[in-house]
């Protein structure tokens, strides 16, 4: 019993020591990183960015600093640092020199790509976050035509760091916003093309408040559409209008919009909501030519109208259904045009679409499927359906 | 002068020579017929035992009979002394009686002890032993000159404190009532709540020095089967000079005896006891405590309270998976915190990870140390706060207030979550039984270290190695962890959620399997059928 005692005591002592706090790192020890950037530069090399968080401005407590975790006037909530290097761990090695704490990749919100980055080719620079045990998948990923170093300097209103704010954003899914491992699953795939966010620094809104009445002007990230890859370089963008067709085309269909022209009343509008939609691809091989029929279907709010429609009436809920479902086939015909018509690449996944439905042909086609899939016929059929008015049937009337 | 020495001297060599605890060959010893030498053995055996009272006097009734009261004063109840041994033993003629009416000396015992005395418990005894250990006890005795017997009167009375509410299990709805110290008090504390024949009492005196009266308490029939045989024969081998509380004896009889936990619970509260007993549980009274043993005993009653099978089961089986969630946070909470900070920050929303790192920006410590500085501030200022004289309770309360919540965060000594933490674990701790609370207080100490160094892999094993340990644990033969492990999934109806009376149709397998059913079937209260 004794000796069963003392063996567990040695067996226990070694444990602790051995292991050794191994990895141990206290949380001021760590720089926690909360955006990434990644640019490539003129002479060729690879320009690194992260904005880290400055951790003594959230705090609050301790120092007796600032009233409620918000940071002081004047007083800087993060960081931005950037280095350059032949790869990204080259940059990420010289900026650890210069900073007293461990780099920590494991809140990374945004991974942000230069646009010289993305038309030079993304794979170069992917692998170092695909092996960081610490580099999530769920992190946002973006492309940007400005320098990415540029759109990471930046701060935002609401939120307490531009990074956050960018990933909150993405996360109301108003625009094409996919994440990290999506991107890796697309970019692997020879059935589609990734689309990446388009992010932009711009001047929005106005900041306002006590001490601040002399206006200034505030640049905040925003998503401004999509950028189109073929492989792994970019080949052009897309703006927002252009992208709402496109999330139409990937069955991506969230918090959608639709201004429609009113079908009695001349230059009066009906705004609508999409508050579900779903796309069928039904592709056709057929005498070596490739067919795609897409079935839209979408059920649809109605949430502002200038007249009087009467929305108690099939017929005007006929009409409206109508032209909102050629509203959504202009929309989707736009982007059609541009990505398939200009890009000439398959950025929708239609080819895996055909993959799962023709498994033979797909091995013959699959290497040159962006030519085949250029020269594809498209048909659409959209069906809408109205499901709710808002809380009034009728509008308040002038005329009765 | 020189004979006040000497009878001095003869005084303290009588002292020196009274029996101590080693000498025990007078227990051995009978009465003799004589009274001045029964009385000389007594006041050998009794010197220096300045609270017994020696009392001779003749008998009323045949004067040349002398007779003794022994006892101990402040046990006995002097007024019953008085009025109903001595003064109709010295005064009176018992009323029926003819004037006539004489009697011999060979009859003068039993005509006393028939008709003498207005006690309502007397017991005939011949053995020396018996009769100190009587008087020890608080009993009257009565010896009779020319009888080799005595009568022991039970006229016991002393100071004892009154019945009061339960100071360590405290209800809102419930029996107020607490044990005290006085065991015939408690007994029949019990025997109200219970009143069947059925409910034994069996007493026996364990402590060679202060023979303190121990009772095994179970209802027969219902009790665990040889479960008693059980206890009685765990106590029967216990040896020991003293016992002045129940925590000897459960020490004495732990199954478990190197394990942290403890498999024998304690309980002040009468209504609890008698709830075990129903059960198919034994209890083990210790005279001169409030704490009462219950065997066995289930990890579960950690999360449980009298209250809970009184108040309505909805609520009250929400309070107990509230009880159930401190009893995980109690244990693990400061691990936990610990293991995040230092090794598993992702694990934290990127705003509380923001928020925490900026409150422990300042501290000067690793997290560990800051936990541990914490714990044990709060463990220091719960020992003052049961340790400390009343009055100056309110000082310790605020100075701890001030020195926890306040100035060490000012002084940047420690975060502000840390503080939560800590302070939340202490809180948790209090919605369970405390005896239980014990042992998971200590275990909490190397869980907090050992995530500090192996993180929550090493919590997790940490925690796979203490389940193992608990499932390995048996109270008096019924596993530690029952139901739960081994699963009795019917049972599980009173565990972490209590069924409303009409289901819980049956005793606790285990406990309760030698009268398993304890209602009727059925008994859900239903609107009354219509008759057309």
């Amino acid at each position: 019993m004794k000796q069963k005692l003392f063996l567990i005591l040695i067996l226990l002592f070694i444990t602790i020591n051995i292991s050794g706090c191994w990895s141990k790192k206290e949380l001021n020890e760590i720089a926690i990183i909360l955006g990434t950037g990644v640019d490539y530069t003129k002479d060729n090399k690879i320009q690194l960015t992260y904005q880290l968080a400055r951790p003594a401005a959230f705090g609050g407590g301790g120092m007796g600093g600032g009233p409620g975790g918000g940071a002081a006037m004047n007083q800087n909530i993060t960081w931005i640092v950037s280095a350059t290097g032949d790869t990204v761990f080259d940059a990420q090695s010289r900026l650890s020199q210069q900073i007293p704490r461990h780099l920590y990749l494991g809140h990374n919100v945004v991974l942000i790509l230069g646009e010289r980055l993305c038309r030079h080719g993304v794979l170069d620079v992917i692998n170092f976050f695909h092996r960081q045990p610490l580099s999530r998948g769920t992190v946002w990923i973006m492309a940007t035509p400005q320098e990415a170093k540029k759109v990471l300097e930046s701060h935002s209103e609401l939120q307490m760091t531009s990074a956050q704010a960018i990933g909150f954003l993405a996360r109301l899914r108003t625009g094409y916003v996919l994440r990290f491992r999506d991107f890796s699953q697309d970019l692997a795939s020879r059935g589609t093309n990734p689309v990446l966010t388009r992010v932009e620094l711009k001047r929005q809104g106005v900041a306002q408040g006590p001490g601040l009445e002399k206006i200034h002007h505030h640049q905040e990230i925003i998503i401004t559409g999509a950028a189109i890859f073929k492989e792994d370089k970019l080949i052009g963008w897309l703006d927002c209008q252009e992208t709402q067709g496109l999330r139409w085309l990937k069955g991506d269909i969230h918090k959608m919009g639709i201004i429609i022209p009113s079908p009695i009343y001349p230059d009066k509008n009906i705004s609508l909501d999409v508050i579900k939609g779903n796309t069928k691809i039904e592709p056709v091989y057929q005498k070596g030519k490739v067919k795609f029929y897409l079935g839209i279907k979408a059920e649809i709010d109605v949430i502002e109208q200038q007249d009087e429609e009467d929305f108690t009436r099939t017929e005007m809920i006929k009409a409206v259904e109508n032209i909102t479902a050629t509203k959504i086939r202009q929309r989707v015909k736009i982007s059609l045009d541009k990505v398939q018509g200009e890009y000439k690449v398959d950025s929708f996944g239609f080819g895996e679409a055909f993959h799962r439905k023709h498994k033979k042909e797909w091995s013959k086609l699959k290497n040159r499927w962006d030519e085949e899939f250029a020269n594809a016929q498209v048909y659409l059929t959209v069906k809408v359906k109205l499901k709710d008015t808002g809380m009034q049937g009728r509008r308040a009337s002038l005329k009765r | 002068m020189f004979d006040f020495f000497k009878s001095k001297k003869t005084q303290e060599a009588a002292r020196l020579e009274s029996p101590g605890v080693k000498e025990q060959a007078w227990r051995n010893q009978k009465l003799k017929a004589n009274l001045k030498e029964n009385l000389t053995t007594l006041h050998f055996i009794l010197a220096d035992c300045y609270d017994v009272v020696f009392r001779e006097f003749d008998f009323a009734q045949l004067p040349d009979i002398r007779l003794a009261l022994i006892y101990v004063d402040g046990l006995a109840d002097k007024i019953q002394v008085s009025n109903f041994v001595m003064r109709s033993l010295s005064l009176e003629v018992p009323p029926a009686l003819p004037k006539e009416y004489k009697i011999t000396k060979a009859q003068a015992f039993d005509f006393i002890r028939d008709r003498g005395l207005c006690i309502h418990q007397i017991e005939e005894t011949d053995s020396l032993a018996r009769l100190i250990d009587a008087i020890m006890s608080g009993d009257t005795v009565l010896l009779v000159d020319g009888h080799a017997r005595a009568i022991i009167n039970g006229a016991r009375g002393w100071e004892a404190r009154s019945i009061e509410d339960s100071k360590t299990e405290a209800v809102v709805r419930g029996p107020r009532e607490s044990f005290v110290e006085t065991m015939r008090t408690n007994t029949s504390l019990l025997r109200r709540r219970i009143k069947n024949p059925a409910l034994k009492i069996e007493v026996r005196p364990i402590g060679k020095i202060t023979r303190t009266d121990v009772a095994v308490i179970y209802i027969k029939g219902v009790v665990y089967p040889g479960l008693v045989t059980e206890v009685k024969e765990r106590l029967s081998r216990i040896e020991i000079d003293a016992v002045l509380e129940s925590g000897y004896l459960e020490e004495l009889i732990d199954d478990n005896p190197l394990s942290p936990f403890c498999t024998i619970n304690h309980t002040d509260r009468v209504d609890k006891v008698a709830a075990m007993l129903l059960e198919g549980r034994a209890a083990i009274l210790t005279d001169g405590t409030p704490y009462v043993l219950t065997v066995p005993t289930l990890f579960n009653e950690i999360i449980q309270s009298p209250e809970d099978y009184y108040q309505r089961y909805f609520f009250y089986s929400l309070i107990r998976l509230i009880r159930l969630a401190a009893l995980i946070i109690f244990l693990t909470a400061p691990a936990i915190y610990v293991a995040l900070l230092t090794f598993h920050q992702e694990m934290l929303p990127t705003a509380l990870l923001l928020s925490i790192a900026g409150q422990r920006e300042a501290v000067p410590f690793p997290a560990l140390v800051e936990v541990l500085l914490m714990d044990i501030t709060f463990e220091i200022l719960r020992e003052a706060g049961i340790r400390m004289p009343q009055p100056v309770g309110q000082a310790v309360s605020i100075v701890g207030a001030i020195v926890i919540g306040e100035a060490s965060v000012r002084a940047g000594l420690v975060a502000p979550a840390t503080v939560i933490v800590v302070a939340l674990t202490g809180i948790a701790s209090f919605t369970l039984c405390y005896p239980g609370t014990l042992s998971l207080r200590l275990i909490k100490f190397p869980l907090t270290i050992i995530a500090a160094f192996t993180g929550l892999f090493g919590l997790i094993c940490s925690l796979i190695i203490l389940i193992t340990h608990l499932t390995s644990l048996r109270s008096f033969g019924i596993p530690f962890l029952y139901p739960v492990m081994p699963l009795s999934p019917a049972q599980l109806k009173d565990v972490v959620v209590r069924a409303p009376w009409w289901a819980l149709l049956t005793r606790p397998h285990l406990l309760g399997k030698e009268n398993p059913r304890r209602m009727k079937a059925g008994l859900k209260p239903k609107p009354p059928e219509k008759n057309n």
